[in-house]
């Protein structure tokens, strides 16, 4: 089981950062319109839709990452007052409940809009280069699937630290930046 | 108990969002307890992007909006309203759906797309202005090279035109306006573009233009819902529509009037007819536009000839009929 | 029960669900798909495939696609990948620690140079989220290393880096600006000094916190501080690298160059070339900085996904009619409208978010305004001032969670609102001063603009 829930997560993880390089051009592409107006006074038709594009996929496809990562926000005030035991019963449930419904709907109902904007080949709405947005639409389905396998690696989580009393180990990520920080930013005195 | 019908409208205040009441009171009006429109402003249930959607689905009972809302799906979205100026105003336009066929070819794009709603089209827009400039536009020369926010079929002819269309999110144009990160932007009416605070930015404002010059509100009701009303809230849906239509012309020039006496006389805005230079350029670049699209959207094509025959034989006798009302303001007002 | 009390059943039952810690955005999701499911009913379950014929589950792809193309978005992580990149290049805790020195013989001076830092960062950035993260990251440790009172030293990145969506160019103005169809501009003016008010007031907080109880914030040991020349020299050398970025990003706004999105993109380049400059630009540096974008614009984004969802249902339900209906009902002087506006929206504040309360909340009584005969900017500069304390009160208290969410077992959540509650003061005295004296939020922009006409 530990297995499988660390092949999903290394998935999540590897999908996640894929992604995130979205960062890199989208500083690019947006920096290169801004020298082409300023500087050669001709903006582009196409620098606007592909700055939002790649700020969605972005978010989206990192979902399953941070997920894996355990990096989604939760207010935990009576949370972390809980046994591991507890925290893992009352995880266990809430995925069932609250999360599953949800990106079911993501993934079955996101597919049917897809392939709806497929059929018309649809485009960015206020677009003058009528930028292409049904491959863009298909994200939604495909972070649904993905969310879902990670849901199942976080409910073998769960599983896992009800039997045992101890959370399993989150895969090795970047370097915790306060960690670091700690370190590296020692006063210049 | 009566029906309640849950209506999203694309606007968040302002006038549209007092045009789009105006439709529903009178429903109300006419229905009384037997149906009940709920208008949700902008941004309640879904974003204006996925407000088409959002009905044809079900998730909303209806919109308030403007056909333009869906040129994502068609780009004959845009022949609804901002598309080329055939002579013609908004007015003409709106015949041209009930009487020229426009509402049947909607109807048939509706349905080639796979759309399950139904729609009425009311409240005919005075063309929008140019916009708002940095200094006096006095001929077509001037427009080359400006960078200008748009948006829709306007940003292509635009850019015919020789001008940079850039791209802005809505809530940036004034900063974007002030700054000089664009020359020049459009937004709709004199109403709206002072609630905007245009005149924040920029003194110099140009009426008359043929970028956007016949748009129209559209009424858009999810099939299903709209078919399972007895005949005579179906009926009453649709006339309250008509009835708008007359309403919002006489309600809302008066207040585009005041605002522009506003603008001019109390906020120091230079307020400037368009020249002809700019507008004739404009339907040429039209004309390259309207090709080119034709080429590659046959249904596209077969709107514009529908537009166009209509045009024609309606604009021939109105043109003819019409007196010269520019005459007669001379003659009393100078 | 009718649906307007559905909706505000759902709110109440949110406060609680949120309490048993599961992740918040997709507790915010399940509810609004939860009571959606309810709101879109139609009846006549018959075959399995019935369960899923509801509409809120197109609904909820919609609003997934709405976060998606969002262009004002846009900005969150490219203000976070500035952000990164900027911190593992050694360049914003040079200017914190050099603003520590120089501010160091004043009461609390790691406090004062977080403050600072947050209103400059604020400045260059504008979302709450990333300044809070970025000063978790920087100046908390730094305070904890000092000996700071934990919660003294939360409460104050939590409430410096809430500045963020109050002084300009601020996310939240535009927003507002687009809801209540005003000028940005002329939100950007008049937001200027209730912003540097609000900072100027949690500076003096501080001082006399300190000055009343010293063990809180610990002096730098005396050894540790290097020659007057040093100090100033560093205060020097560090302020040049992170003045030519802020040129880059607040200038090529005002200047006419970007929009805030495009701003930070050459903000975020403008930090590679300075890292680069600083021989501190490692591949593995910006593999990082692109690794934590991810991860945290996943965790910023994913709550409007879920936040807008449960927004869109409680609407459709029809609860902000029932607000609505109950303050017209009431008969009340401009002053007590006001005042009860701003009361609901502090209240709404705990639960909510910004993003919501200004979505659902502020139209309702947009159109009251004329009514009262109140100026929709004054009270645009309420509602802002009012929307810093949504940050901060529990249990949606964003700015909370972003730090615990950097800082993680560092601290409780409970030490950080701890930390939090004599801020929610300061901003009710901000508010109360604006409330006596109009002008100064209304003074800059009838200056820049001329006198504001109805
Ligand atoms: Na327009
Ligand atoms: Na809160």
């Amino acid at each position: 089981m530990e297995k499988l829930v660390y092949a999903i997560e290394g998935l999540s993880l590897w999908v996640g950062r894929a992604f995130g390089w979205c960062i890199l051009i989208l500083t690019l592409s947006v920096s290169y319109e801004v020298f082409v107006r300023y500087v050669l006074n001709a903006p582009t038709v196409w620098a606007f839709d592909m700055m939002v594009q790649m700020y969605g996929a972005l978010f989206l496809m990192a979902g399953p990452y941070a997920l894996a990562q355990d990096a989604h926000v939760r207010g935990d005030v009576l949370y972390r007052l809980f046994s591991i035991r507890w925290q893992a019963r009352v995880d266990f449930l809430l995925y069932l409940l609250f999360f599953f419904p949800g990106m079911i709907a993501l993934f079955w109902y996101g597919w049917e809009i897809a392939s709806d904007s497929w059929r018309y080949k649809e485009v960015s709405w206020n677009s003058p280069a009528r930028i292409q947005i049904y491959f863009f639409k298909t994200l939604i389905p495909a972070a649904g699937l993905l969310l879902m396998l990670q849901g199942l690696a976080e409910l073998m989580r769960c599983w896992k630290a009800m039997k045992t009393g101890v959370w399993m180990e989150r895969l090795d990520d970047v370097k915790e930046t306060e960690d670091m920080l700690m370190h590296i930013n020692e006063p210049k005195f | 108990e009566g029906t309640v019908l849950k209506m999203q409208a694309a606007w968040g205040g302002g006038i549209f969002l007092e045009n789009a009441q105006s439709y529903v009171d009178r429903v109300h009006a006419m229905a009384g307890d037997a149906l009940k429109i709920d208008l949700l402003p902008v941004n309640s249930v879904v974003k204006t992007s996925q407000m088409q959607d959002a009905v044809h689905r079900g998730v909303l009972d209806a919109a308030h909006y403007v056909p333009a809302y869906w040129y994502s799906k068609s780009k004959t979205a845009s022949l609804f309203g901002t598309g080329p100026c055939f002579g013609w105003s908004s007015q003409e336009v709106l015949g041209w759906v009930n009487y020229g066929g426009g509402q049947e070819l909607f109807d048939e794009l509706m349905a080639s797309l796979g759309l399950n709603v139904v729609s009425f089209f009311n409240s005919p827009m005075p063309a929008q202005p140019l916009g708002w400039f940095k200094e006096e536009i006095k001929d077509a020369s001037q427009m080359d090279g400006l960078k200008y926010r748009t948006v829709g079929l306007a940003a292509d002819v635009l850019l015919e035109m020789g001008m940079s269309v850039v791209q802005l999110p809505g809530g940036e144009i004034q900063p974007a306006m002030k700054s000089g990160l664009i020359d020049a932007a459009e937004f709709n009416n004199p109403t709206s573009d002072r609630d905007f605070g245009m005149q924040d930015v920029s003194k110099h404002y140009h009426l008359a233009s043929f970028h956007q010059s016949q748009e129209f509100f559209e009424v858009t009701f999810n099939k299903d819902k709209y078919e399972a009303l007895p005949a005579e809230l179906q009926a009453i849906l649709k006339y309250a529509s008509e009835a708008e239509n007359s309403n919002f012309y006489w309600h809302n020039t008066k207040r585009y009037a005041d605002d522009l006496k506003t603008l001019r006389d109390e906020q120091g805005v230079n307020v400037y007819r368009t020249p002809d230079s700019v507008m004739s350029a404009q339907l040429d670049a039209w004309d390259i536009v309207v090709d080119r699209i034709s080429g590659e959207d046959a249904f596209f094509a077969k709107v514009i000839d529908s537009q166009k025959a209509y045009a024609e034989n309606v604009m021939d006798y109105l043109n003819l009929n019409q007196p010269d009302y520019k005459l007669a303001y001379a003659h009393y007002f100078g | 029960m009718t649906n307007p009390e559905v909706a505000i059943l759902m709110l109440c039952l949110f406060i609680l669900l949120v309490l048993l810690g599961f992740p918040i955005a997709f507790t915010l999701l399940a509810m609004g798909v939860g009571f959606g499911y309810y709101a879109y009913y139609q009846g006549g379950i018959e075959t399995f495939s019935d369960i899923f014929n509801n509409n809120i589950f197109y609904l909820l792809n919609q609003n997934t696609y709405s976060v998606m193309e969002n262009d004002t978005l846009v900005a969150i992580p490219l203000f976070l990948f500035m952000g990164y990149v900027v911190e593992r290049a050694n360049i914003v805790d040079r200017l914190f620690y050099s603003l520590y020195m120089a501010a160091r013989n004043l009461p609390g001076s790691l406090a004062i140079a977080a403050l600072l830092t947050c209103a400059v960062f604020s400045t260059a950035s504008g979302i709450v989220g990333a300044v809070v993260t970025l000063m978790g990251l920087l100046a908390y440790p730094a305070m904890a290393k000092a000996n700071y009172d934990k919660s003294f030293a939360s409460g104050v990145i939590c409430a410096g880096g809430t500045l963020g969506i109050l002084i300009p160019p601020s996310i939240m103005l535009i927003v507002y600006a687009a809801i209540a169809e005003l000028s940005p501009l002329r939100l950007y003016a008049a937001a200027v000094f209730p912003g540097l008010l609000l900072a100027g007031l949690y500076i003096v907080y501080v001082m006399i916190r300190v000055w009343i109880n010293p063990a809180i914030a610990p002096k730098p040991n005396l050894d540790d501080i290097p020659p007057r020349r040093k100090i100033y020299l560093d205060l020097l050398i560090s302020f040049v690298p992170l003045t030519v970025l802020i040129m880059l990003v607040l200038g090529s706004i005002l200047g006419g160059l970007a929009t805030p999105a495009e701003a930070a993109a050459m903000g975020a380049l403008g930090g590679l070339v300075l890292a680069f400059l600083y021989r501190s630009l490692t591949w593995l540096k910006v593999k990082e900085s692109v690794f934590l974008t991810a991860k945290a614009t996943a965790m910023v984004c994913w709550l409007f996904v879920g936040s807008w969802t449960f927004a869109s249902v409680f609407s459709y339900l029809g609860g902000h009619d029932l607000i609505s209906d109950w303050v017209v009902g009431m008969n009340l002087e401009p002053w007590q409208f006001l005042v009860m506006a701003q009361l609901i929206i502090f209240f709404l504040g705990w639960p909510l978010e910004w993003s919501e309360i200004l979505i659902i909340f502020v139209p309702i009584f947009l159109p009251m305004l004329e009514v009262f005969g109140v100026n929709p900017y004054f009270f645009a500069m309420l509602v802002a001032l009012n929307l810093q304390t949504s940050f901060l009160t529990p249990p949606m208290a964003m700015s909370a969670y972003y730090l615990k969410g950097v800082l993680k077992k560092q601290i409780e959540l409970m030490e950080i609102f701890r930390g939090i509650i004599p801020y929610l003061g300061i901003v009710i005295l901000c508010m109360v001063l604006m409330y006596q004296f109009p002008g100064i939020a209304l003074w800059f922009p009838d200056y820049l603009f001329g006198v504001y006409v109805p």
